[in-house]
């Protein structure tokens, strides 16, 4: 499987602090990959390593199969990045900022020109490019800092909490962005606290606390995974009492609770219990009228998987 | 997705990128175009001061070839002060701002963004010079009539740029160790102050005037001595690395004179050939040697400075 981003037992220090610990990350290309964990669990502090911003003290980082260490230009001309609340220079327009950075890249001048003018429309500052960055609010500088993580058409974009600070349409707007580039098949991996987000967006997940990775894989696994498998929602015609009973003796079945007419099944199984369940169901007389598998949310997953390391 | 550029963007391109980066930013500074206003009302003060004392006192203009010559060479406040504007924040204001995670996360190396400031300020600098020598030299025209050895303008510039890139380096150096405006700011001014004063009583009162040689600065204060002749105590000229432009001149105008260093000595009782005779002599040395030295000294100190600067600035850590 091609990585584009790999960490082998990466380890950061603030004096006696360690904010990431030996950290095994695992960043598959062309996927949409969450970055989760509660404040001060080690995100920004991993994003900033990987972008050579900060030297680790133990172990060692591949972004795109370049070695990270030190200050490897060629490393980050693949990556487009975003930096949690980032400041750009006020004196500057956001054109002049972008046309710049564009440079650095080495992007010819039509090519920034027509790029520059297509990302003002997406991340919705059109009519504002000739503004100083000074003149900006919290979320326009937001807003930019999207564009300029876009600008080279990089093959990997890091983004860290690109959501924060953005109004609710904007938010939606970003989302839908990150879909929307990820069908170029380019890896996105941003952080977040927004679950809601992640959930909607990303088809994979780290999940970190205090610099230690706690989950990781595919979004559906890691859910059920950890909160075992699925929420058995089945309506029932009648006699609720005598089903439960024989539900409640099905070998993985974990938990019941009916609600009126509504039988709520917690199981533990691996694979699909749904025959097992129905026929349950038949040989007690009962009729059911409708069954659906409720997935658990990523929060119930994240909050439990929190919780359980303490 | 695979352009050519995305494999090789080319260093140039990229340099040009951190210039127009940091260029941008010195001419929209409040504070260097507060600068760039205060030189050329001094520059101004300094053409037309004469001119009207002279019409007040109903006395002729009198033509004056050297005007331009004698005046070139700015003042050592004027040089620090352009360092001090152009480079204040450099360095530390990206950290200050922030705005140093996004740059040094773009595909250019710390050693180009450093460079790319240097070059700028050197850019800087130099177009506010060259506007005001000719300033200088056009007003001097039209006032003092046509003006001698304006041959010697671009050197002077040169000398100027000189002695100003030592306070650059050392301002650059020092924001790249604190990554602190304030703090940078403040220590240069005691630098300053520390050197011009210091200076001053080093040369008047010690003999320990030699070590001057090698501090950026005023430095020693000697007199033109031509060879052969007695001195002659008018002809005083400083000899620190903020005086390079100075030192210039009267080497092209003079090459073969003698800077003789003296000092003040009280011998008891009234001095009897007035204030000359309380002057000691110490030694002399060939303008020559003066010049050459002070230009090796900036030179010196703009490598160690600025070679310390990019030193800490590529093993800085970005927390911010
Ligand atoms: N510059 C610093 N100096 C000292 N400690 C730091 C520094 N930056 C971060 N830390 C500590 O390192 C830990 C990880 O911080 P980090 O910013 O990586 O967390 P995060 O997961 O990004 O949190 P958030 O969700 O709040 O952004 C925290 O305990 C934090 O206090
Ligand atoms: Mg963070």
């Amino acid at each position: 499987m091609d990585l584009a981003i790999e960490t082998i037992d990466l380890t950061k220090k603030y004096g006696s602090l360690v904010a990431v610990n030996r950290l095994n990350l695992r960043v598959i290309k062309g996927t949409i990959h969450g970055f989760l964990g509660p404040n001060g669990a080690g995100k920004t502090t991993t994003i900033k390593i990987l972008v050579g911003l900060l030297k680790p003290d133990g172990g060692r980082a591949i972004v795109l199969g370049e070695e990270v260490h030190g200050d490897n230009p060629r490393a980050r001309l693949k990556i487009g990045y975003m930096p949690e609340l980032p400041k750009f220079p006020r004196h500057l327009k956001g054109w002049e900022l972008l046309d710049i950075y564009g440079q650095m890249y080495g992007m010819p001048l039509q090519e920034r020109r027509a790029r520059i003018k297509r990302l003002m429309e997406v991340v919705g500052l059109k009519g504002r490019e000739n503004d100083l960055i000074g003149e900006y609010s919290k979320g326009m500088q937001q807003r930019l800092g999207i564009a300029q993580a876009l600008l080279s058409e990089p093959e990997l974009v890091i983004l860290d909490e690109p959501s924060l600070g953005l109004d609710p349409v904007g938010m939606v707007e970003v989302r839908e962005m990150i879909r929307e580039i990820a069908k170029d098949g380019v890896t996105i991996f941003l952080s977040s606290h927004l679950l809601s987000e992640v959930e909607q967006v990303c088809t994979h997940i780290s999940i970190i606390h205090r610099g230690i990775c706690l989950a990781e894989g595919p979004l559906k696994d890691i859910i059920s995974k950890i909160s075992g498998t699925a929420i058995l929602e089945v309506e029932v015609a009648e006699t609720p009492d005598k089903i439960v009973e024989a539900v409640k003796r099905l070998p993985f079945v974990s938990n019941i609770h009916v609600e009126g007419s509504k039988v709520m099944i917690e199981t533990n199984a691996d694979g699909d219990v749904r025959p097992q369940i129905s026929r349950a169901i038949i040989e007690t007389g009962g009729t059911i009228i409708y069954m659906n598998v409720k997935m658990r949310s990523l929060e119930e997953a994240f909050m439990r998987l929190i919780m359980k390391s303490g | 997705m695979d352009k050519p550029w995305k494999r090789e963007p080319k260093l140039i391109g990229q340099l040009w990128a951190v210039v127009r980066y940091e260029l941008l930013w010195n001419i929209r500074k409040k504070k260097f175009i507060g600068v760039l206003i205060v030189a050329f009302a001094i520059t101004t003060l300094n053409l037309t001061l004469p001119v009207i004392l002279r019409r007040t006192y109903n006395m002729p203009i009198e033509a004056n070839p050297d005007y331009v010559i004698s005046n070139s060479g700015m003042g050592g406040l004027m040089l620090f002060l352009f360092a001090l504007v152009t480079v204040m924040n450099s360095i530390s204001g990206e950290f200050e701002g922030g705005t140093i995670v996004p740059l040094l996360t773009k595909p250019v190396s710390r050693t180009l963004i450093l460079i790319g400031k240097i070059v700028a300020a050197f850019i800087t600098i130099f177009a506010a010079y060259l506007l005001l020598y000719a300033y200088m030299i056009v007003g001097g025209t039209l006032i003092y009539g046509s003006q001698n050895n304006l041959n010697l303008t671009p050197l002077c510039i040169l000398g100027d740029l000189l002695s100003t890139f030592v306070w650059v380096s050392i301002i650059l150096a020092l924001g790249s160790l604190t990554k602190n405006t304030i703090l940078t700011s403040v220590i240069a001014i005691m630098v300053f102050l520390a050197m011009n004063i210091g200076s001053s009583i080093i040369s008047v009162f010690t003999e320990s005037a030699w070590m001057l040689h090698y501090l950026p600065g005023n430095g020693a204060a000697g007199y033109i001595k031509v060879v052969g002749q007695p001195m002659v105590y008018a002809g005083s000229i400083s000899t620190g690395t903020d005086n390079i432009t100075k030192m210039i001149i009267q080497y092209c105008l003079h090459p073969s004179v003698n800077v003789t260093y003296v000092k003040v000595e009280w011998r008891g009782g009234t001095p009897q050939g007035g204030l000359s005779s309380l002057l000691k002599e110490l030694y002399s040395e060939p303008l020559s040697l003066v010049l050459f030295r002070a230009i090796s000294v900036a030179a010196a100190y703009i490598i160690a400075l600025i070679t310390l600067a990019w030193y800490v600035f590529k093993r800085t850590q970005i927390l911010e």
